[in-house]
C-alpha cells in the first residue's frame, strides 16, 4: 500500500511497521469461530429455531430451576451473547446454574416477507415458551429480552403473563420519542407502506444504518485504534470476532419491519398504550412480574432516555433497574459489563426463587 | 464453536487499510513530517474541512438506503450519486440489452440487441408497453433522489467545516506537529471528538432528519417501480409474478389455518403449534411439510 506522504519521518516509519504487522494479523485471524457454548436445536417454527444451552458439569441446574429463555433482537445474530468463553453472557449464566433456551430467528426469505410481528410474537415466540414449559413440565419461565427483542418480551409478558414468571429487559426501548434518539428522528418519516411493498430488507441497509449514526467513530476509529495499540493476535481475533457479527445482520421480514417502525419508533404506541398484537391491546402496565431493567448508558442506538421510563410504564410492583457505564455492544461484550451483568441477573433471580 | 461464512461487508484487512490511509492523509494535513509553524494551527482547517466533506460524501452519498438498493438492485451505486440512472443501466436487468431511452426499463428480447418493438417494427405492445408507461415515473424518482442528495451534501459541508473550526479553536496555542505516535494518535482522537461533536449537531435537526427519510422513501419507491416492472415483464412472458406467488401464499396460509382449527382438539388455542417443529423427541410423527411450502408457510397457522 502506498503510504501518502510517507516520507522518512519517525512517526511515518513506526506506524509504517505497525500497519504492516496489524494487517498481517488481522490476516491470520480472518476465520476465528464464534460460538463457545455447547447448545443443540429443539423446536423450530418457520426460519426461527429455539436452541438449548448444555448445563455446565460442575454447574448443573438444579431439577426445578426455572428455564431462563432469551430472547435476541430481530436486526442481528444472537451469537453475539455467546461469542467466546471469556466474552459470554450465556455461559456465566450457565455457570451459575440456570437452565438457558435461546432464540435463533434465522434468516427470513422472500416467502417470509409477510410475516408480521403477531406471527413473531405469537407464533414464534410464543411457540418457544410453550415447548419449554411443556418439555419441563413447568406452568413459568423466566423470560430475557434483548435489545428489540426485550420490546417483544415486553409484548408477550403483557399478553401472557401465566407463562413467565421473571422478565429481565437487556438495553430494550419502551419510549421511542426522548430527544436523543437519533435513530428514531431519522425513521419518523419513513413511508412504513413502502417498506412493506418493497420486499426483505437485506441486513446491510440496517448496518448502514446503524454506522450512520456515528460514522467517523464506528467506521473508522475503531480501525486506527488499531495502530495505537498494537495488538497482539489473540486482540485481533477478538476484534474480528467483533467485526463478524456487526456485519453479520439478517434480512428483515418486510412486514415485521414497517409494523416495528410504523407502531413503535413512528408512533410510540407502547407508551401511549395504543399497541394492539393480534387483536389484543398489549399494555405496559399489565406487566407485573418482577421486572429487571439493564441499559447502557453511552448507548448511540438504544438511548438510556428509552429504556429508563419502563418502571414507570409498567405494572409490576417489583421492578429494578440498573444503567451501566457501557455502550451498546459493549453490554453483551464487554468484559467490564460482563463482569456486572450476569451477577447482577443471576442475584437477582435467585432472589426471587 | 460455530463456523459462520464471512458475512457481507466483512472485510476486516482492507477497512482497517483504507481507514489507516485516510489517517496518514491526516497527519499529512497536521503536518508530519514536515514542520508547521508552531501554534499556528489556522491553515489547517481549510484541508481538514475538505478531506472530511471528501470522505462523507464517499461513505454517506446514498445513506444507508442507498445500501438498500444496492443490495436489492444490482447496479446501482454504480453510478456516481446524481447520475442519470444509476442501477437501471444493462445490470439491472441481466441477460437484457437495455433501450436507450430508459435503460433498464426500455425492455428487449433476450437474444437481441435491440427491444423487441424496434427491432421488428411492431407497435409498442407487451413489454414494450410497460415500458413505456414505467419510464417517466422512474426518470421522476431518480431526479428526486439526486436532489435529496445534492441537499445532504450541503449538510455534509457544513458538518466538514464545523468539524475543523472546533478542532482548530480546541487545537489554541498548542505546539508543533506531534513528534510521537503517541501525540500523533492523540491529535487524532481530538479530531474524531470534534468531527463527530460536529455531525452529531447537523444530524439531530430536523431539516437532516427529513432528507433523510425522503431519501430512503425515494429509494424505496423506486425499488417497488423496478418490480412493478418487472410483474409487467413477467406478465407479458407467462411466468408467474410475484403478487401472484404471495396470493397463493395467502390461501395457502388460510387453508392451512382452517386445516389446523379443524383438526385442533377442543381447548387448544389456534396458532400455538404455528407449524412448529418439534426437534427432539417428535411429539407425534406426522407428514412433515414439502420444503416450498414449508418455507412459504412462514410460521402461520395451527397444526396442534
Amino acid at each position: 500500500m502506498t503510504l501518502p506522504g510517507a516520507g522518512p519521518g519517525a512517526v511515518f516509519t513506526e506506524l509504517t511497521a505497525r500497519l504492516a504487522q496489524t494487517l498481517s494479523r488481522l490476516q491470520q485471524a480472518r476465520h476465528v469461530s464464534v460460538g463457545c457454548s455447547a447448545k443443540r436445536a429443539v423446536w423450530s417454527c418457520g426460519k426461527t429455531t429455539l436452541y438449548e444451552y448444555l448445563p455446565l458439569v460442575p454447574a448443573a441446574p438444579r431439577a426445578g430451576t426455572p428455564a431462563l429463555l432469551i430472547c435476541f433482537a430481530l436486526v442481528n445474530r444472537p451469537y453475539v451473547l455467546d461469542l467466546q468463553p471469556e466474552r459470554s453472557l450465556v455461559r456465566r449464566l450457565l455457570e451459575g446454574g440456570l437452565p438457558v433456551y435461546l432464540i435463533d430467528w434465522g434468516d427470513p426469505d422472500e416467502g417470509d416477507r409477510a410475516m408480521d410481528l403477531e406471527a413473531y410474537i405469537e407464533q414464534h415466540l410464543g411457540g418457544c415458551v410453550r415447548h419449554i414449559l411443556a418439555v419441563r413440565a413447568a406452568d413459568t419461565l423466566d423470560l430475557l429480552g434483548v435489545c428489540q427483542g426485550g420490546v417483544l418480551s415486553l409484548c408477550y409478558a403483557a399478553l401472557h403473563p401465566q407463562q413467565i414468571g421473571n422478565l429481565i429487559t437487556l438495553t430494550a426501548p419502551v419510549d421511542f420519542h426522548t430527544p436523543d434518539n437519533l435513530l428514531a428522528k431519522w425513521v419518523r418519516g419513513l413511508d412504513t407502506t413502502l417498506i412493506a411493498a418493497g420486499g426483505n430488507v437485506p441486513g446491510e441497509v440496517l448496518n448502514a444504518l446503524f454506522l450512520a449514526l456515528m460514522p467517523l467513530r464506528l467506521a473508522q476509529h475503531k480501525y486506527v485504534r488499531l495502530l495505537a495499540e498494537n495488538p497482539d493476535g489473540r486482540t485481533l481475533e477478538d476484534f474480528v470476532r467483533m467485526e463478524k457479527w456487526i456485519y453479520d445482520s439478517p434480512p428483515q421480514a418486510a412486514a415485521a419491519l414497517a409494523q416495528f417502525v410504523r407502531w413503535f419508533y413512528q408512533e410510540n404506541r407502547l407508551v401511549h398504550s395504543t399497541l394492539e398484537i393480534g387483536g389484543r391491546a398489549v399494555l405496559l402496565r399489565d406487566v407485573r412480574q418482577p421486572l429487571l431493567n439493564l441499559y447502557a448508558l453511552h448507548d448511540h442506538i438504544v438511548p438510556a432516555s428509552a429504556c429508563a421510563p419502563l418502571g414507570a410504564l409498567a405494572g409490576s410492583r417489583d421492578y429494578s433497574a440498573a444503567a451501566i457505564a457501557t455502550g451498546h455492544i459493549g453490554m453483551y461484550v464487554s468484559r467490564a459489563a460482563g463482569g456486572q451483568i450476569a451477577p447482577r441477573i443471576l442475584a437477582w433471580l435467585q432472589q426471587r426463587r | 464453536m460455530e463456523t459462520r461464512s464471512d458475512p457481507p461487508g466483512f472485510r476486516p484487512e482492507s477497512a482497517f487499510a483504507e481507514a489507516a490511509g485516510r489517517f496518514f492523509e491526516l497527519l499529512k494535513a497536521f503536518g508530519l513530517p514536515s514542520a508547521a509553524q508552531p501554534g499556528d494551527w489556522s491553515r489547517l482547517a481549510a484541508p481538514l474541512a475538505g478531506q472530511f466533506e471528501q470522505w462523507l460524501r464517499m461513505s454517506q452519498a446514498g445513506g444507508p438506503w442507498g445500501a438498500a438498493l444496492a443490495a436489492m438492485m444490482p447496479g446501482f451505486g454504480a453510478a456516481a450519486p446524481g447520475a442519470a440512472m444509476p442501477g437501471f443501466g444493462a445490470t439491472a436487468m441481466p441477460g437484457f440489452a437495455a433501450s436507450t431511452a430508459i435503460p433498464g426499463f426500455g425492455f428487449a428480447m433476450p437474444g437481441f440487441g435491440a427491444p423487441a418493438g424496434a427491432a421488428f417494427g411492431a407497435p409498442p405492445l407487451g413489454p414494450a408497453a410497460a415500458a413505456t408507461s414505467d419510464g417517466p415515473r422512474a426518470f421522476e424518482l431518480m431526479a428526486r433522489l439526486a436532489q435529496v442528495q445534492g441537499q445532504l451534501a450541503a449538510h455534509w459541508s457544513e458538518i466538514a467545516n464545523s468539524a475543523a473550526q472546533r478542532f482548530v479553536a480546541r487545537l489554541g496555542a498548542a505546539a508543533g506537529p506531534p513528534a510521537t505516535v503517541e501525540q500523533a494518535l492523540k491529535l487524532y482522537e481530538l479530531w474524531v471528538s470534534c468531527a463527530e461533536e460536529a455531525y452529531a449537531a447537523t444530524v439531530h435537526k430536523e431539516d437532516y432528519a427529513r432528507l433523510q427519510s425522503e431519501l430512503a422513501n425515494t429509494s424505496a419507491a423506486l425499488l417497488v417501480e423496478q418490480r412493478r416492472h418487472a410483474e409487467g415483464v413477467a406478465r407479458a412472458f407467462g411466468l408467474p409474478t410475484r403478487s401472484e406467488l404471495d396470493a397463493l401464499r395467502r390461501e395457502l396460509q388460510e387453508l392451512r389455518s382452517s386445516l389446523g382449527a379443524r383438526q385442533a382438539p377442543a381447548g387448544t388455542a389456534a396458532g400455538a403449534g404455528g407449524g412448529a417443529r418439534r426437534r427432539k423427541p417428535p411429539p407425534k410423527p406426522r407428514r412433515p411439510p414439502s420444503g416450498r411450502a414449508s418455507r412459504a408457510r412462514g410460521g402461520r397457522g395451527s397444526r396442534r
